[in-house]
C-alpha cells in the first residue's frame, strides 16, 4: 500500500466521520442497550436453565465418555479425520496455522479493498471455514454417545446422608447389621462366622476422622477380611459415593454430631393404621431396602431371591414364589420367623426383625401382598384390612409364628399348624 | 457549589480533556453490529465482577473444589445465581467475542490502519479460549475432570515436544492437584491480567484511530 493510498483512506474516514454521529451520545446508547439486554438474558438463563449438577471428579470412572466443551467440540471432531500416525496435523499442524493466519492476516491481505464485492475471495474462504466448524460442531454433538446414567448427586448435607443411608442398606449391612452393631457375620461368602466389633459406638467414632473412614471404605481392611469398596480399587462406589456414606456415619453415629431432621424423616418406615391394608410400595419396600437388600441383590449369595423390585420379591428365588398373597405360610414369613426349613435359613440370618417390623409383613401378605398405595387404599376402604386388634396388641402376640390379627374371613386361610384364627 | 467542586477536580485531573477525547468525538454512522465489542467488554466485566465472588467460596484443591461448588451453590445466598451467571456469561462471551471477530472480517475493519487493533483482537479471543479451557476445570466434577482429560492430551501427539507440553499443562503425568492449581491460577491471576491489559492497548487504538466506517461501495 502507498503512502497515496493511505493518505486517500484517512482523507475518506475524515469525510465518513464529519457525516456521522457523537460517540456519546448517539454510539454509547446503543452500547449500554445492548449490555443491558445481555444482562438480562445472562440472569434469566442462570434462573431458568442454571447449571447442570454433574457428579464428583472419579479418576477410575473408565466407562466416561470425555468430551471437551461445546467451542472446542469442532477441533476434537475434526481430529476423527486424522487417525494414528498422521493425528499430530490435525492437532497441531491445522491450529498451528489457523492462529498464525489469524494473527498475519492483515499483513498478507494486501488487498486495499474493503467492499464485499471487491473482496469475494476472502469472505467465501472465511465462510467456509465458518460454516465448516459449525458443521463439526454439530456433527460432534450428534454423534456423541449418550452418558451412562450416573449415581444420584446429593446437594445438601440431608440428601448426603440419605444417599448415604442408602449406600449402607446395600453394601454394608450383609456385615456390619442394619445399625452398624457388627456381631456374627452369617451367609456372607469368605467371611462366614467372623465377628465383627460394632462401628457405631465413640469407640470408632471419636477416634476415627472422616478422612479414615473414607479411607478404609476406599481400600477396605485387607487383613480384617473387607474388601476395598471404591471403583478404584474393584469395588462399587465412586468416590462422592463414599463420602456420603461417610457423612451418613458421622451424623447417625457419632453423639457429637447432630442428626439433621429431614434424614430422620426419611428413613422412617412408615406406621401402619389399625385398619390400614400395608402396601409394598409404601410399607414393605422401606423394610426391605434397609435389612434385606444387602444380600438379596445381584451377585449375593442368597438362592437367586432378589428383592429389587415388587416384581422380584413376588417371583424371584430357586424357591419362588416366597410370598403367597393371603398364605400366612409363606416361605418369606417362616424365614422371618427364624424357622429352619431346606435350603433356606432363619432371615435375617444373624438377628431377627423387630416384632413390630415382622408384623407389618404379615399383615402386608394377610392383606393380599399389593404392590401400590393406591391398590392399598381401595382395599383399607373396602374394609379388607379390618382388624379390630390395634397394632400394638399384634405386637405381643408376635413372638411365635402366630399371625398378625390381620386376616380377614374373606381371605381363606391356609391352614398349617403354626397359624390360627386370632381369639376374638 | 458542584460547579466549583467539578472546576478544582478539573483543574487536577484534566477531566475536559478526557471528556473531549473519549466521549465528546465524532465517529461514522454504523450500524448494531458495531455493539459487539462493547457487549464482549461487558460481559468480560460481569465475568470478573461474579469470578471474584466465586472465589471468596471457592476452594482449589480436589478434595474441596467439588464440595465448595455444592456449598455456594446451596448454602450460599444467591450463590446459584451469582455461579449461573459466570457459566453463561463464559458460553456468551465466546460467542460474542468470535462474532466480533467475524464482524470486523467482513467489513475489512482490520485493514490500515487498525492492523494492531486486530492483532490485539486475536490475543483477546485466544485468551478468551484459555479463560473457557482453564475454568472448565475448576467446578472439579466428571465433565471437568474428563474434558481437561482429552484437552490436554491433544498437544501431547506432537511429535517430540507434545509430551513435554502435556506434563507441563498436567503438572505431572496425570491430571491431579497440581493441574487444579495451575489452572486456577492461570484463570484467575495469568489471564485476566493479560486480557485487562491488551483490552488497554485494544481500546487505546480504537479511540485513537477512531472506529472503522462501514465500507461503501468505492472502499
Amino acid at each position: 500500500m502507498n503512502e497515496e493510498q493511505k493518505k486517500g483512506i484517512l482523507e475518506k474516514y475524515k469525510q465518513a466521520k464529519q457525516k456521522g454521529v457523537k460517540f456519546y451520545p448517539d454510539i454509547i446508547y446503543k452500547d449500554i442497550l445492548i449490555s443491558f439486554a445481555l444482562f438480562i438474558v445472562l440472569v434469566i438463563m442462570a434462573i431458568f436453565i442454571g447449571v447442570v449438577n454433574e457428579p464428583k471428579a472419579n479418576p477410575s470412572d473408565t466407562a466416561y465418555v470425555p468430551r471437551p466443551e461445546w467451542y472446542f467440540l469442532f477441533l476434537f471432531e475434526m481430529l476423527k479425520y486424522f487417525p494414528g500416525e498422521i493425528e499430530w496435523i490435525g492437532t497441531a499442524i491445522i491450529p498451528g496455522l489457523a492462529v498464525l493466519a489469524l494473527f498475519l492476516l492483515p499483513f498478507f491481505d494486501r488487498n486495499p479493498n474493503r467492499h464485499w464485492s471487491k473482496r469475494k475471495f476472502a469472505i467465501t474462504f472465511m465462510t467456509v471455514i465458518v460454516l465448516g466448524m459449525v458443521g463439526l460442531t454439530i456433527l460432534a454433538a450428534a454423534t456423541t454417545p449418550e452418558q451412562e446414567e450416573e449415581g444420584v448427586i446429593a446437594n445438601t448435607m440431608s440428601e448426603q446422608i440419605v444417599v448415604g443411608e442408602e449406600l449402607y442398606s446395600i453394601h454394608c449391612v450383609e456385615c456390619h447389621g442394619p445399625e452398624g452393631e457388627g456381631g456374627e457375620i452369617k451367609g456372607v461368602e469368605g467371611l462366614e462366622g467372623v465377628i465383627l466389633d460394632p462401628i457405631n459406638t465413640e469407640d470408632v467414632m471419636y477416634p476415627f476422622t472422616d478422612e479414615t473412614l473414607y479411607n478404609i471404605i476406599d481400600m477396605g481392611q485387607p487383613n480384617l477380611g473387607m474388601p476395598p469398596f471404591s471403583t478404584q480399587f474393584g469395588g462399587e462406589l465412586s468416590p462422592a459415593e463414599i463420602e456420603y456414606l461417610v457423612t451418613f456415619m458421622r451424623y447417625t453415629w457419632d453423639d457429637r454430631a447432630e442428626l439433621p431432621e429431614e434424614p430422620v424423616a426419611a428413613a422412617a418406615i412408615p406406621t401402619l393404621a389399625p385398619n390400614e391394608v400395608p402396601s409394598y410400595e409404601v410399607h414393605v419396600a422401606p423394610i426391605i431396602k434397609r435389612y434385606c437388600i444387602s444380600c438379596h441383590r445381584p451377585g449375593k449369595k442368597n438362592n437367586n431371591y432378589t428383592m429389587g423390585s415388587y416384581e422380584e420379591v413376588m417371583t424371584s428365588g430357586d424357591n419362588a414364589p416366597n410370598v403367597i398373597p393371603g398364605d400366612m405360610t409363606s416361605i418369606l414369613l417362616r424365614t422371618l420367623h427364624r424357622e429352619e426349613m431346606e435350603n433356606i435359613g432363619p432371615m435375617p440370618p444373624s438377628k431377627a426383625l423387630k416384632p413390630e417390623l415382622i408384623a407389618i409383613f404379615e399383615r402386608w401378605v394377610a392383606g393380599g401382598a399389593l404392590n401400590t398405595a393406591a391398590e392399598a387404599a381401595a382395599a383399607t376402604a373396602a374394609g379388607a384390612g379390618g382388624t379390630t386388634v390395634p397394632i400394638t396388641a399384634t405386637l405381643t402376640i408376635t413372638g411365635t409364628i402366630v399371625p398378625g390379627s390381620t386376616i380377614t374371613p374373606t381371605i381363606p386361610l391356609a391352614t398349617s399348624e403354626a397359624t390360627q384364627q386370632p381369639t376374638p | 457549589m458542584t460547579s466549583k467542586f467539578v472546576t478544582w477536580l478539573d483543574e487536577r485531573l484534566g477531566l475536559q480533556g478526557i471528556y473531549d477525547t473519549v466521549f465528546d468525538r465524532k465517529v461514522p454512522k454504523v450500524n448494531w453490529w458495531f455493539t459487539l465489542g462493547s457487549a464482549s467488554l461487558f460481559l468480560f466485566v460481569m465475568q470478573v465482577v461474579t469470578g471474584i465472588f466465586l472465589s471468596v467460596y471457592y476452594v482449589p484443591s480436589p478434595d474441596h473444589a467439588y464440595d465448595s461448588i455444592q456449598y455456594i451453590m446451596n448454602g450460599v445466598t444467591f450463590g446459584w445465581l451469582i455461579r449461573g451467571i459466570h457459566h453463561w456469561g463464559a458460553t456468551l462471551m465466546v460467542i460474542f467475542v468470535f462474532i466480533h471477530m467475524l464482524r470486523t472480517f467482513y467489513y475489512a475493519a482490520y485493514k490500515f490502519p487498525r492492523e494492531l487493533t486486530w492483532v490485539t483482537g486475536v490475543v483477546l479471543l485466544l485468551a478468551t479460549l484459555g479463560m473457557g479451557f482453564t475454568g472448565y476445570l475448576l467446578p472439579w466434577n466428571q465433565k471437568a475432570y474428563w474434558a481437561t482429560t482429552v484437552g490436554t492430551e491433544i498437544p501431547g501427539t506432537i511429535p517430540v515436544i507434545g509430551p513435554f507440553i502435556t506434563s507441563i499443562l498436567r503438572g505431572g503425568s496425570e491430571l491431579s492437584a497440581v493441574t487444579l492449581a495451575r489452572f486456577y491460577s492461570v484463570h484467575i491471576w495469568f489471564l485476566p491480567l493479560v486480557i485487562l491489559l491488551v483490552i488497554g492497548i485494544h481500546m487505546y487504538l480504537i479511540i485513537r484511530l477512531g472506529i472503522s466506517n462501514i465500507p461503501g461501495k468505492d472502499d
